[in-house]
């Protein structure tokens, strides 16, 4: 007989203590899934009344992983009131500077999050490639997990060269950026990413990029796999090798929804090119002007972004307002947790693109760039946790040649300006919209009196990890939930690879030291 | 090599914020020589860039179970270790995890000693200056 389980609660340790999953089972398989945020947030209150460059300053502060993204939203937004186009040196350090960001996070998460699932012994210790796992993958000793800390703390020194000041630092302005490396300074920076991108061919892919970027197709793929024992060894191949065997390419779907809001704008003089060449102008964002293509997908049918098209949806969400449905210029941050009708039961409101839950993170990205690998991955067996992860995992290929081509430009054009004067930010709305490490990310911001009249800020985990909206549709990760087997519910090790693979951020705020170990809302292990 | 006080702690949230009040009060006092003041805020891993070619590190942050509330703790390098035997990576990696990995991933001499001035929430003005002297004194001991 089916045992059947309601509001099973699944812990996702290394995630964030603030997210819950609840599950539904009926005889090992989910039925639904309930994804709650537990904690209110509220930055955007503190906004209200500032000054109008404090969100500069303040922003950044909401995240230690991706502090950049949120500073570059924020002078995004104060960039389009303003109506100033920075110089193209400013545009360029700001894209490498949110780059360097971008790759330290999918190593990170890809080898010391992801991966470690890999290591769990009730799940994997009679999986062929266990031991090596153990062996890459354990927690503090791994090899690879010591290798991606030592090579991405270099990276980051990027970040510190070019924004002047390290952590926190707010070298995007208005009009630019504030801080203008020497020339040593900026071929340091090249040096960095010189090494940094030898290291990614030869440890994580096993070949070069540009041979990586030649596999346009699932078949490319295992092609690629059984070609040389370096790809099969390397941190791509060895994550294929286990994933596949471990059945990741099987579940995981989600809503076959995608959202990019596009990110790193060209300067008007450069070599790089756009990742999908066969995007179109279009009014508001312009795809042909950024490196990553804004835009919509449903499957790998992509379509323009409209930015009128986003709303946040509160049903499901303890907030107050007089509508349940808005743009985010027209969006409060009104805590409401009376909990009454039971509808509610998360901090995290609902995005919704013109009325559908749409997942957002670097597969998104893939899609709407075009991306051949992933279009066909995706029209053979659809989305799955492991074609999600691969997106992660392989992004940094597409951003190091960039990089290390505009740092050249900056070289070569380092007499021009990196900064156009701004006097003063006028009334007026502007909307950051970026495409962060996690996805879609928007603050959107409007200056009244010199002061900030109305933030609204939609993280991309927002997207994954909505809740239910007006329509009781789930949010991506709910629905990615859905029909997923947990061979253990002891040991819900599949719920995590999902979940995982959208990489997760509900947060990123306490950082505390606790006697006796584990902090105060992870769970150590896997028990219910 | 220079000392280094790294004051770590997220503004935005009260009872995380103790570290940073600290940092706020020694901004405005001269620091001892070769000594710099760090504002760490919520960097996580990215604090080992911090530690390498350092002297004497002095964490200052927020901690929970050590002393009473509204008291100050000082845990040398082995002392945070053990209270925390188990750090594991997430967005909230904190002192823990650094120290755990640091023998691994630092391309550099280790720091010669390592301490973490704790604030035991909610804290008083009494216990921010409190701490403030013990990260000075820590320095000028070592």
């Amino acid at each position: 007989m089916a045992k059947i389980i309601k509001g099973l609660n699944i812990p996702v340790n290394r995630v964030e203590g603030d997210l819950e999953i609840r599950v539904d089972v009926n005889d090992h398989r989910i039925e639904d899934a309930w994804s709650s945020g537990t904690m209110f947030r509220g930055f955007e209150n503190m906004m209200v009344g500032r000054g109008s460059l404090d969100g500069l300053v303040i922003t950044p502060r909401i995240c230690g992983i991706c502090s950049l993204t949120h500073l570059s939203a924020a002078v995004t937004a104060l960039d389009t009131i303003v109506g100033v186009t920075p110089p193209d040196n400013a545009i360029r350090l700001r894209n490498v500077a949110l780059m360097a960001e971008t790759i330290q996070n999918d190593m990170r998460q890809t080898i010391l999050m992801y991966m470690a699932d890999f290591t769990n012994p009730q799940a994997y210790q009679h999986h062929h490639l266990f031991q090596e796992a153990v062996d890459r993958y354990q927690m503090l000793k791994g090899k690879s997990v010591l290798d991606v800390i030592r090579k991405t703390k270099r990276l980051i020194e990027v970040i510190a060269i070019i924004g002047g000041q390290w952590p926190h630092t707010s070298f995007m302005v208005p009009g630019g950026v504030t801080s203008i490396p020497d020339t040593p300074k900026l071929m340091q920076c090249q040096v960095i990413i010189d090494q940094f991108r030898s290291w990614y061919e030869s440890r994580v892919l096993g070949c070069s990029i540009e041979r990586w970027q030649k596999v346009s197709t699932l078949k490319d793929l295992h092609i690629w796999l059984d070609e040389s024992p370096s790809h099969q060894t390397s941190e791509v191949g060895f994550f294929l090798r286990f994933a596949f065997k471990a059945g990741l390419h099987t579940f995981g779907r989600g809503t076959d929804h995608y959202i990019s809001f596009g990110n790193f704008p060209f300067p008007q003089d450069t070599n790089v090119t756009p990742l999908n060449k066969n995007s179109s102008p279009y009014p508001g964002k312009k795809q042909g002007q950024y490196f990553t293509a804004p835009g919509f997908a449903t499957g790998i049918t992509c379509q323009d972004l409209d930015a009128t098209k986003i709303t946040e949806d509160i049903s499901a969400a303890w907030f107050d307002q007089n509508n349940c449905i808005t743009h985010p210029f027209d969006s409060e941050t009104r805590p409401y947790a009376s909990g009454t009708t039971g509808n509610k039961y998360s901090w995290v409101k609902a995005p919704r693109y013109d009325g559908m839950a749409a997942e957002t993170g670097p597969l998104a990205e893939t899609i709407i760039d075009g991306v051949p690998l992933f279009q066909d991955m995706i029209q053979q067996k659809g989305t799955s946790a492991l074609v999600r992860q691969l997106a992660r995992i392989t992004r940094p290929s597409r951003l190091l040649p960039a990089m290390g081509t505009w740092l050249n430009e900056v070289m070569a054009h380092r007499t021009d300006p990196f900064y156009t004067s701004v006097k003063r930010i006028p009334d007026g709305q502007g909307a950051g919209m970026i495409q962060a490490a996690r996805g879609a990310l928007g603050h959107w911001v409007s200056i009244k009196n010199r002061k900030i009249s109305h933030y609204q800020i939609i993280t991309p985990t927002a997207w994954n990890g909505s809740p239910r909206d007006t329509g009781m549709n789930r949010g991506p990760w709910e629905e990615a939930l859905r029909g997923l087997t947990l061979k253990d519910l002891e040991n819900p090790v599949e719920a995590g690879h999902v979940i995982r693979s959208f990489d997760p951020c509900m947060v990123c705020a306490v950082h505390t030291l606790q006697r006796n170990g584990t902090a105060k809302h992870f769970n150590a292990g896997w028990s219910f | 090599m220079k000392n280094k006080i790294i004051c770590i702690g997220n503004r935005l949230i009260e009872n995380d914020r103790a570290g940073l009040l600290v940092y706020d009060l020694l901004a405005t006092v001269r620091m001892p020589p070769h000594t710099e003041l760090i504002e760490g805020g919520i960097s996580g891993l990215n604090l080992l860039c911090f530690l390498e070619h350092a002297g004497t590190v002095v964490f200052v942050d927020t901690v929970s179970g050590f002393t009473n509330p509204g008291g100050v703790v000082v845990l040398n390098k082995t002392q945070i270790k053990s209270a925390c035997p188990k750090p594991h990576y997430g967005h909230d990696a904190g002192i823990a995890y650094v120290l755990e990995v640091l023998p691994g991933v630092c391309d550099a001499p280790l720091p010669r000693e390592i301490f973490l001035v704790g604030l035991e929430g909610p804290t008083r003005k009494s216990a921010i200056e409190h701490a403030a002297r013990l990260s000075l004194s820590l320095i000028d001991k070592c």
